[in-house]
């Protein structure tokens, strides 16, 4: 696929499943391989559906890379002559002959390949079933024996305020905590932080030189009722414990690809990162775009056009019924038509990641429930709107993903809520979903939905998020040992 | 609501279950289990899955040996599919203490005739070829332990004992236990009483809070343990580990993630189910010492969940000295491995009357006695 015209960067060159693919300097591997044309980044779970840099699951973009299983291609820059190959296919992407498991009946496996009554446990055979299953499951070959990766020495540091969330609304109250006298620190996924914003258009307020910014951090979890705060650096540094005397979120929301057949399609992207490979690395989602979503789509829609983005059709997100596509996307139905485009973006339904909030805010012996006003964190900014619902077009299709990195099906859903299944605890102990690399959004909310839709009741209730998301290593994790005591 | 019952079971994890399916399975009718959280809420859904091979003392050896074979035949007996996998399991040592008290366990092994062998240094490189060979002094493996996912073996209980006529409500706390002339004669919850013949407490975690609805003392206190889950990888480790000196236990689950948890000087015994970071920073470490390869792997989750610890570690088996027709299967930190036996022994003795060999030693009053079990090759930071 071309480069739109303002791409910049120095050209260099590394492999991808053994062929030369060619990159500029600055591109996330992840948007070197899309420049390319190489859409399909890996397979799924078990039924090894084609799977593509979405921006909302983050399972379909895991690659091995110089030996290191598991590595988000969205986080990691292109370097001259690394090594990257797909996970979980054999012999390799292309051929993939373990898409074979998808002959298999359904009902026979549940969560990892579960729950089969085939071959039960003391009898000879099952320990080879087992050993099976972990292949299938286990998704990534093991690193090297002779890699060694020690511990990264973690630190600890302390604010007044911490912001989480470098976009407009975390940098005004950074500024006005500062301007207030307050030691602040900003942590932020980008590069500066508030790219998302930069990238859709916008100015952003200028930070004051006293805010310590932990720049391309991700906050993996709030402590101690938001008291003690972690964020590592996506590249494998030292990781940071922070005592915050508060917690100001400022996450923004993300959007939900609708609840169809076809959303896990590789070339559906969520408008974080569309707009991120448009913007930042110069590279077209597609030749003709398909933009869907909630509230004003047409702008959206002008703000690719500016950037010199072809754009097909523009809809509701709502309206759409299917994504067609084999291993790629061809086109979209909507209101029983079909219009061929190569990739959907999707701006919309917009929902907040409750993650963080969640964690600092829970308690409970019996079980783990957000209590209103414990914790000293405040949400401000878009993260702070109500959640708009999950959709989808016409009838909920048996065939659409509910979580896509288990390969849960509405299916699946639906045949255990007619088992009388109501608690999303137990859906998910059963089916696996949202234990996957995105631990549990968006693909929690799509079950509620989904669980709603099938029962006519309302899903209040929803798993407990766990920090931290695997946005850090062991080798970092360990780092905090050193730094962090038990709570007094 | 049934409004009287031959056995109420205060708690609905797997010892809870296991007593109902044993009472069931020696034709006692009428049995009714209830649990105030929801199915696999409390431990029985946040654990390590290990069903370890064998200890180093012997009253341990011989009750979780009869476990162990328990889980062996458990698929067959519930009728479904618990997954118990014999991968095995290895308690490594690293220290000179450790070293000789695997010495020391590997007697008891023989003279118990329980299957375990020591591991010279090949063998640690053939059974945990990940493993820093390095750094182990000695191990013990024990071919028939392993794991079993609390997702399948917790639903196969629970499909067998309903299969068997009884009633398991969760989400359904009891309130009160009643005492007549000296024996536990009712429970309330949701509001009724239901009359019971026998009463048994296997509530984790909350067990002293339930003994107290009878008026009854129970030893230990209910705390908070955590783990953590590692992003999935191809078969990687194979056995359930202990590393006994890091007090770290862990092993890799059927989906690929290596599950572990780990001791740490200085925490407070506390009733949460909220994580924090210290625990999750020091099994890291462990993890990534002691298998540095995977330095690089990324820490999926984590997690906290709760148990009642007994002043010895061990469990608390039995009718409570002080009431009647109250038992208890209390104090478990190695509940899962534990399971079958103590749901298996409970019922003989609820039924028949008889105290097993294996179950007497752990005897709810053993510390009043001034009995406690020393067992040294337990996960905890106080040997």
């Amino acid at each position: 696929m071309a480069r739109l015209p303002h791409a910049a960067g120095a050209r260099l060159a590394f492999l991808w499943e053994g062929r030369v693919v060619e990159a500029r300097a600055g591109d996330t591997v992840a948007a070197a391989l899309y420049a390319a044309g190489h859409r399909m980044l890996t397979r799924s779970r078990k039924f090894h559906r084609p799977r593509g840099l979405s921006g909302v699951f983050v399972a379909d973009h895991l690659a091995r890379v110089d030996g290191r299983p598991n590595v988000r291609l969205d986080d990691e820059l292109v370097r001259e002559g690394h090594d990257v190959r797909a996970q979980n296919v054999w012999p390799d992407l292309d051929r993939d002959l373990l898409r074979l498991a998808r002959l298999i009946p359904r009902r026979w496996l549940r969560a990892g390949f579960e729950h089969t009554r085939l071959i039960p446990s003391g009898t000879p055979l099952f320990e080879r079933w087992e050993a099976m299953l972990r292949f299938l499951a286990g998704v990534a070959e093991r690193p090297p024996a002779d890699q060694r990766i020690p511990a990264m020495a973690g630190r600890r540091i302390a604010a007044d305020v911490v912001v989480v969330g470098g976009g407009p609304s975390g940098r005004r109250a950074a500024a006005e905590a500062a301007g207030q006298g307050a030691s602040v620190v900003l942590v932020s996924r980008g590069t500066p932080p508030g790219a998302f914003a930069r990238a859709g258009g916008a100015a952003l307020p200028d930070l004051p030189e006293s805010v310590t910014v932990l720049a391309e951090h991700e906050a993996f979890g709030l402590y101690r009722d938001g008291r003690l705060v972690g964020a590592a650096p996506r590249d494998g540094g030292a990781a940071t414990a922070i005592d915050a005397g508060c917690v100001v979120l400022a996450v923004g929301r993300r959007s939900c690809p609708p609840l169809v057949p076809g959303a896990d399609l590789p070339g559906v992207l969520d408008l974080h990162t569309a707009l991120a490979l448009a913007h930042d690395h110069g590279v077209a989602p597609g030749g003709a775009v398909a933009v869907i979503g909630t509230g004003d789509v047409e702008a959206v829609a002008r703000r690719f056009a500016a950037l010199s983005v072809g754009v097909g059709a523009v809809l509701e997100t709502g309206r759409t019924t299917r994504i067609l596509g084999n291993h790629a996307v061809a086109g979209i139905e909507a209101d029983g038509r079909v219009l061929a485009c190569d990739a959907v973006v999707h701006a919309g339904p917009w929902r907040t990641d409750p993650a963080l909030g969640f964690q600092a805010a829970t308690g409970g012996a019996l079980r783990l429930i957000a209590q209103a006003g414990r914790g000293n964190v405040t949400v401000v900014g878009s993260a702070a709107e109500a959640p708009e619902p999950v959709v989808w077009g016409g009838h909920l299709d048996d065939a659409a993903l509910v979580c896509p990195c288990m390969d849960v099906t509405v299916a699946e859903v639906r045949a255990l809520a007619a088992a009388g299944e109501a608690h999303v605890e137990v859906i998910k102990r059963l089916t696996g979903c949202g234990m996957g690399a995105c631990q549990g959004f968006p693909c929690w909310d799509q079950l509620g939905a989904a669980l709603a839709a099938l029962t006519g009741r309302a899903v209040d209730d929803r798993p407990t998020f766990r920090p931290p998301r695997g946005a850090l290593t062991l080798a970092q994790a360990a780092g905090l040992a050193e730094v962090v005591g038990p709570e007094p | 609501m049934p409004r009287k019952v031959a056995v109420a079971i205060v708690g609905g994890g797997y010892h809870g279950l296991s007593l109902a399916f044993n009472l069931a399975d020696r034709g006692v009718r009428d049995i009714l289990v209830l649990d105030a959280g929801y199915f696999q809420g409390g431990a029985s859904g946040r654990n390590g899955a290990l069903v370890r091979g064998g200890f180093s003392s012997v009253e341990w050896t011989r009750f979780f040996g009869h476990s162990l074979n328990l889980w062996i035949g458990l698929s067959r007996k519930l009728g479904h599919n618990v997954m118990f996998t014999r991968r095995g399991y290895a308690i490594v040592a690293e220290t000179d203490r450790s070293a000789a008290m695997v010495e020391r366990a590997l007697k008891v092994h023989a003279a118990e005739g329980l299957r375990s062998v020591g591991l010279d240094r090949a063998g640690v490189r053939r059974v945990l070829p990940a493993i820093d060979a390095d750094r182990v002094k000695a191990a013990i493996h024990f071919a028939n332990g392993g794991t079993a996912p609390h997702h399948a073996a917790m639903k196969a209980y629970l499909a067998a004992c309903r299969e068997r006529g009884v009633t398991v409500r969760y989400g359904t706390q009891v309130t009160a236990i009643e005492r007549t002339g000296g024996r536990a004669s009712a429970v309330w919850a949701a509001g009724q009483r239901i009359d019971a013949d026998a009463v048994a407490v296997a509530a984790g975690a909350h067990n002293p809070d339930v003994a107290r609805l009878a008026g009854v003392e129970l030893d230990g206190a209910g705390m908070r343990i955590e783990a953590i889950a590692v992003a999935p990888m191809r078969r990687t480790i194979d056995p359930g580990i202990a590393l006994i000196d890091r007090a770290t236990y862990l092993h890799q689950t059927g989906r690929g993630e290596i599950v572990g948890g780990c001791e740490i000087a200085g925490e407070k015994p506390r009733m949460s189910l909220a994580s924090d970071m210290p625990v999750m920073a020091h099994t890291a470490r462990h993890l990534a010492t002691m298998f540095p390869s995977l330095g690089a792997a990324r820490v999926l989750r984590q997690w906290a969940g709760q148990v009642h610890v007994s002043s010895d570690f061990g469990p608390l088996l039995g009718q409570h000295p002080d009431l009647r027709d109250l038992w208890l299967s209390a104090g478990w930190l190695y509940g899962v491995a534990g399971a079958p036996a103590s749901g298996d022994l409970l019922a003989k003795a609820i039924v028949t009357g008889v105290i097993d060999d294996r179950m007497a030693p752990f005897a709810v009053d053993r510390r009043r006695r001034n009995r406690p079990i020393v067992e040294e090759s337990t996960v905890n930071l106080e040997h």
